[in-house]
């Protein structure tokens, strides 16, 4: 934004970029008129590590530990998804047992970034109750995960051609009793949150994005389904174990805010779905393909690959020179996408609005900064 | 008349949704707490916990490192320092001195992993704090040594 020179009716105010309602380190340069916004600019670059120039520095196995911290929310994704573009360039065949617990991981992994999002959320609209449920519920997740991965935020669980360990009885009975109980806490949700009038009040007609306006900008994920776009990587462009599955894409029409937090509510029942499946056939065997040298090294050329992570559309873009070491590795990360609509959406709302847009875009910021 | 029956309706609706809110709030006032309280209370680490890396004593406190340097060569942040020497000319190489520096290390556990020997193993130690970032470095030989004398 071309910084104007200030008027007696606007003046500027910088929104973060250490404001708790920013999720991160996100700077909104606001001009304002009273209390309502005048023009937008998001600032970022303040987490940036480069982690796109680490890649060309190490091997391919080195920059596993990469890719999860990028979204630290959805660590196990970003995992998944980096070794979904390895196997592809490579070919390698993922052992049945292996896909499947990729998929149970990942969607665990989707409900508990749901479920962060859903109490941080509430709690910048000023609800402090649901905010301590849904880290209830996401300790839970956080537990089973950990009996399976070793850890709780940054998993580093799937490997080339499979995943690091095989699972234990306790990480699926951890399952089985987590499913019901998450089923019963949604309706509990329900009752408190999607029901309130203060709640619907605040959200409901508040950041409109229409279809148009959505695909202009790229938007992905709930954001965009939000907004009446069926559009989701799982079966637009199906990979893992997704075909096989029968599972829904939630869509609302209405692309407020109340529509992108129904979408990712109705994406958590959602997930339950795909997760009791996937636990219903779950095979055994092997969880790791044989023969995959240590130092992987796709063959010369270039390679794109999409995933849906809990934000949206993930592009993995690999250009590979046929040495141990990435030429390129670009991502495309959804969030980037997301927040960019924001200087179209916020002039002439008000600044308490602000705060319930940026927070319904669920953002988050390592993985635009990178 | 529409519009006061409309805010008479509005009015009802939203105190009833805070209400039931509340009743919501309160059942769960009577549930079992779930917070752990951390310094007195403790969570049961699983099996699988990735904490700093240890080496794996035998008996006698001996280890199986022969320091052929495949950990810190994986290691993408550059954690490991390993020195091995030989007792005489033809015998193995065994490892004499292992240095990590846990402040950079990001647990991912490829070391674990690449550790032809089967060396190496992740400890269950998680309380690691300190005011330099030197507090990090540690001496894995002198460890096994310190802890079972």
């Amino acid at each position: 934004m071309h910084r104007q020179a200030l008027t007696e009716d606007t003046f500027y105010l910088n929104l973060g970029p250490q404001h708790p309602s920013t999720h991160g380190v996100l700077r909104l340069l606001l001009r304002l008129d009273g209390e309502r916004i005048v023009e937008c600019q998001p600032i970022l670059g303040y987490s940036h590590r480069g982690h796109e120039h680490m890649a060309q520095n190490r091997t391919y196995l080195q920059f596993m530990p990469n890719p999860c911290r990028m979204d630290y929310l959805s660590g196990l994704m970003y995992n998944h998804a980096y070794c979904l573009a390895l196997e592809r360039a490579c070919g390698l065949e993922v052992p049945a047992r292996a896909e499947h617990l990729r998929v149970i991981c990942a969607e665990l992994n989707r409900i508990s970034s749901h479920l962060l999002w859903f109490g941080a959320y509430l709690m910048d609209l000023g609800a402090f109750t649901p905010f301590l449920y849904a880290f209830d519920d996401r300790e839970d997740i956080l537990a089973i995960l950990g009996l399976a991965t070793g850890s709780r935020l940054t998993y580093s669980y799937c490997r080339f051609g499979g995943v690091r360990d095989d699972v234990g009885q306790d990480f699926l009975e951890g399952i089985r009793a987590f499913i019901p109980k998450m089923r019963a806490r949604l309706k509990d949700y329900d009752t408190l949150v999607t029901r309130n009038v203060i709640f619907v009040n605040r959200t409901q007609g508040v950041g409109v994005i229409s279809p148009e306006l959505a695909r202009a900008h790229a938007l992905t994920g709930p954001c965009l389904r939000a907004s009446g776009v069926g559009y989701d990587i799982r079966k637009a462009e199906p990979y893992g174990l997704y075909p096989e599955l029968d599972f829904d894409i939630p869509v609302r029409a209405g692309g407020d805010c109340l529509d992108r937090y129904l979408v990712r509510v109705l994406e958590i029942e959602q997930s339950l779905r795909i997760i009791e499946q996937a636990m219903a056939r779950l095979p055994g065997g092997p969880v790791k393909a044989t023969g995959v040298p240590q130092f992987i090294t796709p063959p010369p050329g270039l390679y794109h690959t999409s995933y849906e992570t809990a934000r949206g559309h993930l592009g993995i873009f690999l250009a590979a020179d046929g040495t141990r070491v990435p030429y390129r590795l670009k991502f495309r990360v959804p969030s980037f996408g997301n927040l960019g609509i924001l200087p179209k959406l916020l002039p002439g709302t008000l600044v308490a609005d602000t705060i319930a847009i940026l927070g319904s875009m669920d953002v988050v910021m390592p993985e635009i900064d990178r | 008349m529409n519009a006061l029956l409309n805010y008479v309706r509005e009015v009802i609706g939203g105190t009833w949704s805070l209400a039931t809110g509340m009743g919501v709030t309160m059942r769960y006032m009577f549930k079992p707490v779930t917070t752990v309280q951390y310094p007195r209370q403790r969570l049961p680490l699983p099996a699988a916990f990735r904490g700093p890396i240890e080496l794996v004593r035998l008996e006698g406190g001996d280890h199986r490192c022969v320091a052929c340097g495949e950990c810190f060569r994986t290691c993408p942040s550059g954690v490991i320092k390993v020195q091995g020497h030989k007792s005489v000319a033809a015998s193995r190489n065994q490892g004499r001195f292992y240095f990590i520096d846990f402040a950079r290390c990001s647990l991912c556990g490829l070391c674990v992993e690449v550790c032809p020997e089967g060396a190496l193993r992740f400890s269950r130690d998680y309380e690691q704090c300190g005011l330099s970032s030197l507090v990090g470095v540690q001496d894995l030989m002198a460890k096994l040594k310190e802890e079972h004398p």
